[in-house]
């Protein structure tokens, strides 16, 4: 009982990552270490964090999207692994789909806890109350999903491993897949956002250029940057000094 | 309006604004993103400029609310010119404060593409290396250097950019507007970040085609015609498609990431997708 308390903890201090400037409290390395701690033996935790880190590396936020919710993931795969004595490969096993199953939680607290909070900021803000906007992002965040994350941390662990798998298995394969071939799609979504926020007719060229460069030429995101910084220079420095404002970007004309 | 700009913001409410900034994501939402986080790091800048405009504080704290997103750890830099602007909006008559949010729309996008690359590209992956190669001997070093790896760099960047954002937004800015050199550093900065968004819907989007007819040896995969065709042609139409759906279709995003979950089930469940 007091050990599914303190991963509950354990789960809110990972996901105060994002109190703390998206410190990376959250990453497998970081949250199985912890979880060693409360368990007994850091040096599995530690162990095990590695491997996780390694597993998920590529689950990061860019964009729109959210990658698997590796808190739990990572905290019950390597506590239910330490728990049942099994070795440390055991945790990616359980960690995957608790991540997934947590993903699908998180998204189902932000579309229905989340916005009643941002909305009464706003109601807030037009009240030109300060204080009111902050209390809402302070509280916000906290209720929406900190707190029902140490929750769901510590039962799942409480209820232990039977219960678990028994939930777990109960998915069906083809939602598992599906959620993993929605997760490759869901960066789309956030690219969509962000290209519609500068794009218009006379500078979509770019991105067809960026997107050119590296499909043919394999040249990575952080080259195609600097490129585009001197492609910038270049253009703009051969434009005479009156740039329409329609170049500009912005909403006024952005279909294409 | 040509020289004096009055100073009203000190160094104290900057460094106000900079601890702020660090709770960015925590109430990250599908609707408008990191708005809050941006509007909850303004407050107290807001609540001194306008400290006796009421109705000018809350068009502030509305301005501040809307759609925000970019890299987190360097989000600063527009906090620090949104600073500037505010301050100059709160001494002087004919500022325009639909540039406010221009500036900042223009900027999200091109420093997300360069935030992104740096801070989750690079600097990660070197915490990442380093940190788990000593974790997996069990060394207690690992998880610590990982996230000292991380930070130290993180935090020096991040009040860089607030200092930076400010200086930038108060002393220049004004200038550029004046010579047109505003809408030509929006120019470049879409092309930057245009550029960089493809190269990620290139890198970053994957959608798998299994699908084939025929059989055997004589199979023929639709995915692999298609990239034959144009590589990574299918994560662009992809993109495209949810493009047209949440600009011409006004598709709330939250409704978008439903359809894209939808799209996953469906696909795996008929095997058109694959993993």
């Amino acid at each position: 009982m007091l050990q599914a308390v303190l991963l509950g903890l354990v789960a809110m201090i990972g996901n105060a990552t994002f109190l703390t400037g998206t410190s990376l409290l959250d990453r497998p390395i970081v949250m199985c270490t912890l979880t060693g701690l409360v368990m007994g033996d850091i040096k599995s935790g530690i162990i095990i964090g590695a491997m996780m880190e390694l597993a998920f590396i590529g689950a990061f936020s860019v964009g729109g999207a959210l990658p698997p919710e590796m808190i739990s993931g990572g905290i019950l795969g390597a506590a239910l692994t330490l728990a049942s004595g099994n070795s440390p490969e055991v945790a990616l096993t359980i960690g995957i789909p608790i991540a997934s199953l947590a993903l699908v939680l998180k998204n189902a607290c932000k579309i229905f806890i989340l916005p009643y909070f941002v909305h009464r900021a706003d109601q807030y803000a037009k009240e030109g109350n300060g204080k009111g906007v902050s209390r809402m992002h302070m509280l916000g965040g906290l209720l929406y999903f900190n707190l029902p994350l140490g929750l769901f941390v510590g039962t799942a662990y409480y209820l232990g491993n039977s219960v678990m798998s028994t939930v777990l298995n109960a998915i069906p394969a083809f939602v598992q897949n599906g959620l993993t071939i929605a997760t490759g799609l869901m960066p789309a979504l956030g690219f969509a956002i962000l290209a519609s926020m500068i794009v218009n007719k006379k500078n979509v060229v770019f991105l067809f250029l960026g997107f050119l460069l590296a499909v043919y030429l394999n040249i990575p995101v952080t080259g195609i940057a600097l490129l585009g910084v001197v492609t910038a220079l270049i253009i703009v420095g051969i434009q005479p000094t009156q740039m329409s404002t329609a170049l500009a970007g912005g909403d006024e004309d952005d279909d294409f | 309006m040509m020289t004096s700009e009055t100073k009203v913001l000190g160094k104290k409410d900057l460094m106000k604004v900079f601890w702020r900034s660090f709770t960015m994501e925590w109430t990250w939402n599908y609707e408008r993103q990191a708005n809050l986080g941006y509007g909850f790091a303004m407050v107290p800048i807001l609540e001194k400029l306008y400290k006796d405009k009421p109705e000018e504080k809350a068009e502030a704290l509305q301005r501040h609310l809307e759609f925000f997103n970019t890299t987190p750890h360097v989000s600063t830099l527009i906090l620090g010119i949104s600073s500037a602007m505010e301050e100059q909006n709160s001494t002087r008559e004919d500022f325009d404060t639909s540039s406010i949010n221009n500036v900042k729309v223009g900027l999200m996008g091109p420093l997300a593409g360069i935030g992104d690359s740096l801070l989750w590209g690079t600097l990660r992956i070197i915490a990442t290396g380093i940190g788990t190669s000593l974790a997996l001997q069990g060394n207690v070093l690992g998880p610590i250097l990982f996230f000292l790896i991380f930070n130290i760099p993180h935090i020096i960047l991040r009040y860089i950019c607030m200092m930076g954002g400010y200086k930038l937004g108060a002393g220049f800015l004004t200038k550029m507007q004046q010579g047109g050199l505003m809408d030509k550093v929006t120019y470049g900065a879409a092309i930057v970040g245009l550029m960089s968004i493809g190269a990620m819907i290139a890198t970053m989007v994957t959608v798998n085609i299994p699908l084939s007819y025929g059989s055997g040896d004589n199979a023929i995969v639709i995915g692999d015609i298609l990239n034959g065709i144009i590589p990574g042609i299918i994560p662009l139409l992809f993109t495209g498609f949810i493009y047209w759906l949440v600009t011409k279709k006004k598709m709330r995003t939250t409704a978008a990431l439903l359809l894209i979950l939808v799209i996953g089930i469906v696909g795996s469940m008929t095997g058109i997708l694959g993993v």
